[in-house]
């Protein structure tokens, strides 16, 4: 483990930066740990799962694999701990647990310390960032809550007229950063993101073929493999069971039409946020629009969000290419700037 | 480099400070000041100005209610200024036409949570008040009067159930729905109650609906929102915040949640002596008085003085005191709702 002031009777220092999403989570660490995983969290629904499983709890991909056997619980809802369940909550923390596990740290941390920057959505309210912190304790030492598109500008430098664009499962966050921290003003978070498009491709799909059994988690693969904004690059063709029979699917317009309905509040917003950039530096901030989050890679969508600036005198939109870990490295890259003291006063 | 190297350290300093407000459980300051947010604002006119008139058609934002709404803040031409480009955009791609089921759904609210909450502050919102006399029997008292005192009475008891209270207005003063929400802010109320008398055109109904904020389809919350957004005190600037906070309203889910407290209190108290109460529910619209208020806030219309039973009863103090009981263990009931979530959560 990295870390600072290892020797000497100092605790072992170790800083990461977690992006909790609703769909995958990861974490980027200071020793050179970097992990992503589902975020869903199983319990075995019954004896004869456990004795199968021999696991009191499953995690990411393991959980999603072995579902039937198990309660399932995706437990961050639109990037928030969802409301109002026990197991949701425990679910948030067993992934939390998990995640910190995979970067070195299990129950026991020889007494290491551990600096966790936490990404949330730009628009999360004071009291979900309490009940974010309320969940980590026990894991972390001290914690530092920031909006995920600012972690992500954070960790691409792009602190200066640029606008982020974080599509995620849950949220699509915005971000300007205007050479300073994001006021309540330079953010934004609508919850028309990746879920809304599954949601979408479902109903249409469902529509057309009704026959045809498919579940959401073959939809989520679906686009996941074939998304796309625009024309093509070729027909979408999908095999799913005709009772019981798989069956070839051409699902082309349903892909399109379910991954464009992002478009309308996503530019809208853009607009809007560019709109209220002090004038003389709209410019340089339609010309650096950076779209980030795992339905940021939807074919086509950057150029179609790059069309709709050519409206308003043009500019340019630039696509993570991976953007996985884009967010958890800025909140790394956050916890490593942050200065020892301040740390303490964040303990968690 | 050494430019890049200041921002970031501000902006880590910065970070620290919110997260040190939001462990000592303060609201950060996180507007920009006052001069700059008012040059931002005329840039922003200016900006939705140049757009081009291409941009007529529909938006994602925009509906028969918001428009309804506008043209009674005489914004209507405003409208047509913000219509979407992303619609147009694809309104434009007549070869493949989109499924008319395929509406793009209004952003949801983030969801509230099982919360470490508690109500400690209650801002108390009396409808109407000086020349806007709101609506008023023929022969009985205006609405003015009635929601100034069902809200002092609901004042004493809340403050004898040790809440703060803090009032929008005290005597017959004419306050504009944004200079409301602009005291409900300034005190930094955990909720915002406003209160209103109904009335409605078919005058045997009676009963009490309670509203937080959302967009509609119904013509007649359309109307009852425009009738009730009169004085709003917004101007065109303000017109795309409003419009976004209708749709896209983070509180929206507590402030669901206060509705359906209150309007279960009102109901179920009002209709052990007012026989035949209807409960006509919770609902959303676009009433401007919830547009600005940054905490869960609603709208209760706890009568109907367009019912001449209603109207007979709401001349007597003892009818008032007991609506402003019946409002009383609604919000009671939800501070108590959020003390049973720290249970759970903590």
């Amino acid at each position: 483990m990295s870390e600072t002031g290892e020797g000497g009777g100092k605790p072992r220092i170790l800083n990461v930066g977690v992006d909790l999403g609703t769909s995958r989570s990861s974490i980027s660490a200071s020793n050179g740990e970097k992990h992503v995983i589902e975020s869903y969290v199983g319990w075995p629904a019954d004896m004869v799962a456990r004795k199968v499983l021999k696991k009191d709890v499953l995690i990411g991909a393991e959980a999603l694999e072995n579902r039937i056997m198990l309660d399932l619980h995706r437990p961050l809802e639109r990037g928030l701990i969802k409301e109002g369940s026990e197991k949701d909550a425990a679910a948030v923390r067993e992934l939390l647990k998990h995640l910190i596990s995979l970067v070195g740290l299990g129950d026991k941390r020889d007494g290491s310390q551990v600096r966790a920057v936490v990404g949330v959505p730009a628009e999360a309210l004071r009291v979900n960032k309490q009940q974010l912190r309320n969940a980590m304790k026990g894991f972390v030492d001290s914690l530092m809550i920031v909006s995920e598109p600012f972690a992500v500008a954070y960790g691409l430098e792009a602190l200066l007229h640029a606008l982020v664009i974080d599509i995620g499962a849950g949220t699509t966050d915005f971000c300007v950063m205007n050479g300073r921290y994001p006021t309540e003003e330079d953010q934004r978070t609508l919850t028309t993101a990746g879920d809304h498009v599954d949601q979408q491709l479902s109903q249409l799909i469902s529509a057309r073929y009704p026959d045809a059994n498919f579940s959401a988690h073959m939809v989520r693969g679906w686009k996941e493999k074939y998304s796309f904004v625009g024309d093509p690059p070729e027909p979408v063709k999908v095999t799913a069971p005709v009772r019981g029979k798989p069956t070839e699917f051409d699902v082309t317009e349903e892909m399109r039409a379910a991954c464009e309905s992002l478009l309308p509040p996503v530019i809208e917003t853009m607009l809007d946020l560019i709109s209220r950039v002090e004038p003389e530096y709209q410019a340089r901030v339609r010309n650096n629009v950076i779209l980030s989050g795992g339905s940021g890679l939807i074919d086509g969508l950057g150029a179609a969000l790059q069309e709709a600036l050519g409206e308003v005198g043009g500019g340019q939109v630039r696509v993570v290419k991976d953007p996985v870990y884009v967010g958890s490295d800025g909140g790394l890259a956050l916890a490593n700037d942050a200065p020892a003291s301040d740390w303490e006063k964040l303990a968690a | 480099m050494g430019n890049l190297h200041r921002i970031k350290k501000r902006m880590v300093r910065d970070a620290i400070a919110e997260n040190i407000l939001t462990l000592r459980n303060r609201r950060p300051d996180r507007r920009r000041d006052r001069g700059r947010r008012v040059a931002l604002t005329v840039a922003r006119v200016g900006f939705l100005l140049g757009l081009p008139a291409a941009l007529f058609g529909s938006s994602y934002l925009l509906s028969n209610v918001a428009d309804g709404w506008v043209a009674r803040a005489d914004l209507a031409s405003a409208s047509r200024l913000v219509r979407g480009l992303a619609a147009s955009r694809l309104a434009s791609r007549e070869e493949r036409p989109l499924d008319p089921s395929l509406t793009f759904a209004a952003p949801k609210p983030i969801d509230s949570s099982v919360l470490p909450l508690a109500l400690h502050k209650v801002v108390l919102d009396p409808g109407h008040g000086g020349p806007n006399r709101g609506t008023a029997a023929p022969q009985g008292v205006p609405e003015k009067e009635l929601t100034l005192d069902i809200a002092v009475r609901l004042r004493r008891l809340l403050e004898r159930d040790g809440f703060q209270v803090v009032m929008t207005r005290e005597d017959d003063q004419a306050l504009s729905l944004k200079e409301r929400a602009e005291i409900a802010n300034e005190a930094r109320g955990d909720i915002f109650l406003s209160i209103h008398v109904n009335w409605i055109s078919n005058r045997r109904v009676r009963g009490v609906e309670t509203y937080y904020l959302g967009p509609t389809d119904d013509p007649y919350l359309t109307e009852l929102a425009a009738q009730e957004n009169r004085d709003s005190g917004y101007s065109l600037a303000d017109f795309r915040d409003l419009l976004e906070r209708v749709y896209a309203d983070v509180r929206q889910e507590e402030s669901r949640e206060l509705a359906e407290a209150v309007q279960r209190g009102l109901h179920d108290s009002l209709r052990k002596i007012n026989r035949g109460v209807e409960n006509r529910g919770v609902k959303t619209a676009p009433f401007g008085v919830l547009t600005r208020t940054e905490m869960p806030a609603i709208l209760a219309e706890v009568s109907c003085l367009s019912n001449d039973l209603e109207a007979s009863l709401l001349v007597r103090p003892s009818y008032r005191q007991f609506l402003a009981e019946a409002l009383f263990r609604g919000v009671q009931s939800y501070a108590q709702g959020l003390t049973r979530n720290q249970t759970i959560g903590s």
